[in-house]
């Protein structure tokens, strides 16, 4: 079955060793299909709000200090002429704030990590460390005495990369805890097995600085009802309980007199999951007692939120000469940035997706984070997979080129098998598809095929080389085994037959709730303009830990689905009453409940209708469910480049992304989010870098930060490999995330076959590959 | 200065500063958010408006710029009530997800559409090249302006 869909074609493959456990494929009304972002209309039009369009009656607006020396004590804040301009309400700074700290990647209630920062310090780590900030009545008067504000700070000497701060020491203060932190040694696997005759192989990746560039930079309104003590937080999160906790564990607030909202979010990609923006908003609040807004610059966005870290990594295996590895090493340096954060728990985690898509009978894993004076590292799309996947697909090209193996061929020797225990966490991988994706791959992209043609076309000499590349992936879809991963929802039946339902969710822009509503709406056979969903509230809403970790779908999706399953058991119950008929002869279909054997029924609203009247009850459910397992969820990508070996540009020519998804459930969402990971991970692995300066100041404006555009991102080819999986609903495992693990990969392996190199410093921009050749680096057979 | 200027087909006049910013302008004084600010150097296209029909940056374009001038912003577009055919594209083609881009992607779609009914594929994705969508990969969006190219009669 194929939907050609304009320049993408999407392809739906069903496989019949595994049976979809609810209905057949052909019949479900709303799984499967395509339907528009739940506010689109909104967005289209102009008339969704963002936080940073929010206004209030009474509003100030905040402007933010930050550092432009990247490491010193502060001395004084003197803003006399600040507080001088008309309209300015005040400055806070390190010396008026409160000195309580606390981590900005906290989002659970009681989770141990080091509290190292404060809203202001008087200790500057980056270049965009945050210093001061403005109040003021309006904007323009805000940023008049932003640039009034006299800061004297006592520098101290600095380190932007890992290796300089290991080798010098220079950072051994930079915070109490020091500027390393290792992550305990990870030994894997049984005995070490027989590795006589085995071939060794060691390789290594360097890894630069992304930026999420979120189209929306972060952004906060925050209110202080001072009569009431209540303050109210509105921004794009997600995790409104995580920053409840945070919050109000920082400004002493009790849980119940601290409210977050979910906004409309203008993307994440992992970047609002950190608490960098709510902090001082909510700090000003406090401090006027008057409603405060803050939205970060372009600039803050990329040096003072979170980035994906720069990374260091070698892998080092012992392989048997078929190409199966019997034992594999890996030892990885994170640089933290200047905040330890998340880095500690994002180096060790890395590791537990080595058996995600492969399987090595042995394993051993050493790791570090390491603080720096860099922006900040922290959450982005794939939480480290992406790292560790480029640093084994890269390992996987070395060592078949060593063996004269086919990419392909040495990736099926050691994919894991549907079934197959995840060796780091003896949990089963399930419904695991890693070497039908290769397979079907292979087969679509014409890899074999294009390896002859290549060959033909690069013989011939001349500027321009092509090569192909595979990358391979797998992720997870929930926290599950590492933490319990439970989500809670509600439903109520209103009387004219609408649902309304409570759960805590955070649209990212990817369909989150449109996504809810069809589950619900296949579920109770009802149409889905009959179900309502909001977002995350923490006055309303369930207590959640947060849309990330790809739990969405998977997790929350699938409470869903049990929750609407046990509303129409209450409906059923209800109606039984109602009619007079045993439960069991009742059944509920199309918005009716009605007997097996014919006659009347009652609809879904009559029966809300009549249990309010007859019964003093609301039709309502709730349902906690609680997610304990997590298939293994593939993709493997292909890619074809041609390299320009004149300017070191790179064309990607065809691509190709194949995804084990268990179930589509909005078909062109999932489909754009895919190609959309193929966009920033292109960029991942050509053109986007942070680096810094000589002052310590990394990229900090797009002009200098290459995102590939509309003209640049190939046109992608996806195939969905769609055979269902126990537990997800309707048989659905994660996408968002996953998707972009492959990318960098299978284009990097493109380039590398072009030039018959082993470029391992990414991103492979122009520079790297025009210095490559310039030092004779053309090596084509 | 006294600007005096139309935008959305309504005569305005505001007093501003000479150097205040197109897209603060709409925003702030005349609320029109649709305009959003995304890097505030013209390299993102957020703040994409209409100035005579041609897509500017409003980030980039300042009040002493304006006088005379005839703006469209994403909310002029359509009537009330009612998505234009290049609106509706987007929002029946999915091509809409965290919608940051949107205004701004729609214009520029708008102003190519205006001088260009019958653009082809690569005549799209030069007009959109100026405008960062970061989380598709503009496949949908450029079906939707096949389409709406399409359904104004103009398609290829």
């Amino acid at each position: 079955m194929t939907q050609n869909t304009g320049t993408c074609t999407i392809a739906l493959h069903v496989y019949s060793m595994h049976v979809l456990h609810t209905k057949g494929v052909n019949v479900l009304q709303y799984i499967g299909t395509s339907l528009p972002i739940h506010d689109s209309v909104g967005k289209a039009t102009g008339g969704a709000k963002y936080a940073g369009d929010m206004t209030v009656p009474g509003m100030l607006h905040l402007a933010l200090l930050t550092s432009e020396i990247p490491h010193g004590i502060v001395r004084a804040v003197n803003c006399e002429k600040a507080l001088a301009v008309p309209e300015v309400v005040d400055v806070l700074h390190c010396f008026n704030t409160t000195q309580r700290r606390f981590n900005r990647y906290r989002n659970i209630h009681g989770q141990k990590l080091s509290n190292q920062e404060r809203v202001f310090d008087d200790k500057i780590r980056l270049v965009g460390d945050r210093i001061a900030c403005v109040i003021a009545e309006t904007p323009q008067a805000a940023q008049l005495a932003l640039s009034l504000i006299e800061v004297d700070i006592d520098p101290l000497p600095f380190a932007t990369d890992a290796k300089t701060a290991l080798e010098s020491g220079i950072l051994a203060d930079i915070h109490p805890e020091g500027d390393v932190y290792p992550v305990k040694e990870m030994i894997m696997g049984g005995e070490v097995p027989d590795l006589s005759g085995t071939v060794i192989t060691q390789t290594g990746c360097r890894l630069e600085r992304h930026n999420h560039v979120t189209m929306e930079t972060q952004a906060c309104l925050a209110d202080y009802d001072r009569c009431t003590g209540q303050v109210s937080v509105f921004s794009p999160n997600q995790s409104v309980h995580g920053l409840r906790t945070v919050l109000a564990d920082l400004f002493e607030i009790p849980y119940h007199k601290l409210r977050v909202v979910k906004t409309t979010m203008g993307g994440s990609f992992g970047s609002k999951q950190e608490w960098m923006c709510e902090p001082v908003a909510v700090a000003a609040a406090l401090h006027t007692g008057r409603p405060v807004r803050l939205s970060f610059t372009r600039e803050q966005a990329m040096l003072s939120t979170i980035t994906r870290c720069a990374m260091d990594g070698t892998v080092s295996s012992h392989a048997a000469k078929d190409g199966k590895i019997l034992s594999i090493d890996l030892d990885v340096t994170v640089d933290a940035g200047a905040y330890l954060s998340n880095s500690q728990d994002y180096a060790a985690v890395i590791c537990s997706k080595l058996f995600r898509f492969y399987t090595f009978p042995h394993a051993r894993y050493n790791a570090r984070a390491v603080c720096t004076n860099s922006p900040v590292s922290g959450a982005f799309r794939g939480w480290g997979t992406p790292e560790l996947f480029m640093m084994l697909e890269h390992h996987f090209n070395t060592l078949a080129k060593d063996l004269h193996l086919d990419p392909t061929d040495i990736r099926l020797k050691n994919a894991a098998l549907p079934g197959d225990i995840d060796v780091k966490t003896g949990q089963t991988l399930g419904e695991i598809r890693a070497g039908a994706c290769i397979e079907l791959g292979r087969e679509k992209f014409d890899w074999f095929g294009k390896k002859e043609a290549i060959k033909t076309f690069n013989v011939r000499g001349g500027r321009f080389r092509r090569g192909i590349g595979v990358g391979c992936g797998g992720h997870g879809n929930s926290y599950f085994p590492r933490r319990e991963d439970f989500v809670g929802v509600e439903m109520r039946m209103a009387e004219d037959g609408c649902v309304l339902v409570n759960m805590t969710v955070h649209d990212h822009g990817c369909g989150t709730l449109v996504a809810m509503r069809m589950i619900i709406a296949e579920t109770l056979e009802l149409p889905i303009e009959q179900i309502s969903l909001g977002e995350g509230d923490t006055d309303k809403t369930p207590l959640d830990v947060g849309c990330f970790a790809s739990r969405t779908t998977y997790v929350t999706g699938r409470a869903a689905m049990d929750c609407a399953n046990k509303l129409k058991d209450e409906l059923i119950a209800r109606a039984s009453l109602l009619l007079n008929i045993p439960a069991g002869q009742l059944e509920a279909a199309n918005g009716v409940v009605s007997p097996r054997n014919g006659g009347n029924g009652l609809s879904f609203g009559e029966i809300a209708a009549k249990s309010m009247h007859t019964e003093q009850r609301e039709v309502f459910v709730s349902h906690q469910y609680i997610s304990k397992s997590n298939p293994g969820v593939t993709g493997a990508h292909f890619a074809q480049v041609e390299v320009d070996t004149y300017t070191g540009m790179v064309e990607i020519q065809q691509y190709l992304a194949v995804q084990d998804i268990g179930r589509v459930i909005n078909r062109e969402i999932t489909a754009a989010q895919v190609q959309g990971a193929v966009a920033i991970g292109a960029g991942c692995a050509l053109t986007e870098a942070m680096m810094p300066d000589k002052s310590g100041k990394f990229t900090a404006s797009l002009k200098d930060y290459h995102l590939r555009n509309c003209p640049e991102v190939p046109t992608v080819q996806i195939e969905f490999i769609e055979d269902g999986s126990i537990d997800g609903p309707y048989g659905a495992k994660s996408i968002g995330e996953l998707a972009i693990v492959p990318v960098v990969p299978a284009i990097v392996g493109a380039v590398n076959d072009a030039l018959g190199a082993n470029l391992n410093h990414l991103p492979l921009t122009p520079d790297r590959i025009v210095a490559h050749l310039a030092n004779g680096g053309i090596a084509w057979n | 200065m006294e600007l005096n200027f139309t935008v959305n087909d309504k005569p305005r006049i505001l007093a501003v500063s000479a150097d205040a910013r197109l897209v603060d302008i709409l925003r702030d004084e005349l609320d029109l958010t649709g305009c959003k600010e995304g890097c505030g150097e013209g390299e993102c296209g957020a703040c994409t408006v209409l100035i005579d029909d041609k897509a500017s940056h409003a980030c980039l374009t300042v009040a002493a710029q304006l006088n005379g001038k005839k703006i469209t912003t994403i909310e002029g577009l359509g009537e009330a009530g009612k998505l234009s055919v290049l609106q509706n594209a987007f929002v029946e083609e999915t091509a809409i997800q965290c919608g940051y881009c949107t205004p701004g992607m729609i214009l520029s779609a708008y102003a190519l559409l205006l001088t260009n009914p019958a653009p082809t594929e690569a005549d799209i994705r030069t007009a959109l090249a100026g405008n960062i969508c970061r989380c598709s990969g503009y496949h949908q969006i450029i079906r939707a302006v096949q389409r709406a190219a399409k359904e104004m009669g103009g398609a290829r």
